[in-house]
């Protein structure tokens, strides 16, 4: 603790006059990321019940998304995105198609996250449910979801952190984020090593607080007398 | 003659090539508490999941108060809602506290208000004897308890008839009692009831007619007296024998 808050102070020191341009290059990472990750989530939500569909159209195209979007790098994706579309007309900015790339990417791992929690809820909870007469989706959404979301939240917090490291690949079509502004500082003012590390604390800070806020809601939300809670 | 709450005519059903009920054919009339038997893998189960179809049926016809339920346009979970289940394994909500575990398909189904399905929910409650746990979570309860808000959240429904799959063979034989015990309340209050069992000793106290399944077919049938005392059928009588010296009880008295 005490040495990570010395680095800090060396850090902010040496980039003292960055500091407005860190600041905004910070926000702009974590609205990145914030977007995506909603937008994944909701993508996540659906793809995920799409792939446990028994409609197999509903099934297919749901497994096709994941298995693309899993199967081709991210950067790739930010570039179709990006330098792509306006071959059809479309031209969104750099914030925007990063946001995208990312939301869409990430919409695939947490449908799988979510598939694996929903699947893992035992078999008896949806026959009791449907056996006192609730349909399919009042089950789902009043025994199986209320379950499954408490059971994701150690995968999906690590989904989270990696969402905001890859929202530093957005530098490369030039939304300003952290890493665009490091490599922009270090061309002005040649001092790539702090400027790297003080870059990677930024970082460090949003994933550790992520990972701390997801703890705090992993603990809120636990069921007493199951799956480990005390 | 009243029309029968349940009746099945000739249920067939099987998993790929395992034929598990080769055509069942019962009734269970009002106020009537109905006990199956039979070996493990004979399709006692398979059995009562198709009466409320959990397990669709291949071949035959359910008629639920007389009316088929196999048709398309039927809605089967409001079918569902009046012929509920407990099951072995108890299966409460794990998420949700003992009352709102009750609570929950009397708001979901029944469309009730929070304070009519919360009442509702602690009479449930208070006729299982578990008050004092409205706000334990199923995890923080022993088995015989779970089974025992299991069967409340059953019957809080009202329906029209009670299911039970082996409701006490998860539990240590100390727990049995307590839940036997509130289903002969149940029965006594004129439940209408139909008990998927291995305990002889209930069949024999608080059934109306024993039905002894075998290998997907009903072998054997009849009032507890006869059926368990005197069986006609070699397999029946070799059946109750094992079942009787697995529990250590002496054999039914004569
Ligand atoms: N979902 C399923 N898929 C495939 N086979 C099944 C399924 N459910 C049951 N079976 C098979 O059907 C047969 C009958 O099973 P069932 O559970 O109805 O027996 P049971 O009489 O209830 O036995 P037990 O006393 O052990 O509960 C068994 O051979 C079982 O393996
Ligand atoms: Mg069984």
């Amino acid at each position: 603790m005490i040495i990570i808050v010395f680095i800090v102070m060396l850090e902010a020191s040496v980039n003292a006059k960055y500091a407005n341009v860190f600041l905004n290059a910070t926000i702009e990472t974590i609205k990145i990321s914030i977007f995506s990750i909603a937008m994944g989530f909701a993508i996540g939500v659906v793809v995920g019940l799409g792939r446990i569909s028994n409609n197999f159209l509903i099934k297919g195209i749901s497994t096709v998304y994941v298995e693309i979007l899993r199967g081709t790098p991210l950067i790739i994706q930010i570039f179709i995105i990006y330098f792509g579309t306006p071959q059809f007309g479309i031209q969104f900015d750099a914030f925007t198609a990063g946001t995208l790339a990312l939301g869409l990417n990430s919409g695939a791992y947490q449908a799988e996250i979510i598939r694996g929690g929903i699947q893992s809820i035992p078999k008896g909870q949806m026959e009791a449910a449907r056996s006192s007469g609730m349909s399919y989706l009042q089950a789902m959404r009043h025994v199986i979801l209320p379950q499954g979301f408490r059971l994701i939240i150690p995968p999906i917090t690590n989904e989270y952190v990696t969402v905001i490291k890859d929202s530093s690949l957005a530098y490369s079509i030039g939304a300003f984020e952290v890493t665009y502004w490091s490599l922009k500082i270090i061309a002005y003012d040649f001092q790539p090593f702090t400027t790297f590390l003080f870059a990677a604390l930024i970082y460090f800070t949003l994933t550790f607080s992520t990972s701390t806020i997801m703890n705090m809601v992993e603990r809120k939300f636990r069921i007493p007398g199951y799956m480990g809670a005390e | 003659m009243a029309t029968p709450v349940i009746e099945t005519r000739n249920i067939q059903k099987s998993f790929g090539d395992n034929k598990v009920l080769k055509g069942i054919s019962m009734k269970v009339m009002p106020k009537e508490v109905i006990a199956i038997i039979g070996a493990s893998g004979s399709g006692k189960s398979t059995f009562l999941r198709c009466m409320n179809r959990l397990n669709e049926p291949d071949g035959g016809d359910i008629l639920f108060e007389g009316h088929s339920i196999m048709g398309k346009d039927i809605d089967i979970d409001l079918v569902r809602s009046q012929m509920t289940m407990v099951f072995q394994s108890f299966n409460l909500f794990m998420h949700l506290s003992a009352k709102r575990n009750i609570s929950l398909p009397l708001r979901q189904v029944k469309k009730l208000k929070k304070e009519e399905a919360d009442r509702l929910a602690m009479e449930a409650l208070d006729k299982v004897g578990l008050t004092d746990k409205a706000d334990a979570y199923p995890g923080e309860m022993s088995g015989g308890q779970q089974q025992r808000v299991a069967i409340a959240r059953a019957f809080a429904m009202h329906p029209k008839v009670l299911l039970f799959d082996e409701p006490t063979s998860a539990l240590d034989p100390q727990l049995i009692g307590e839940v036997l015990e509130v289903m002969k309340k149940l029965a006594d209050m004129g439940m209408t009831m139909v008990v998927v069992t291995h305990e002889i000793s209930f069949a024999r106290d608080v059934a109306d007619h024993v039905i002894f399944i075998d290998q997907g077919l009903i072998l054997e049938e009849g009032p507890p007296k006869e059926m368990l005392i005197n069986p006609k059928n070699e397999r029946t009588r070799q059946f109750l024998k094992r079942v009787l010296q697995e529990e250590n009880l002496p054999p039914l008295p004569q």
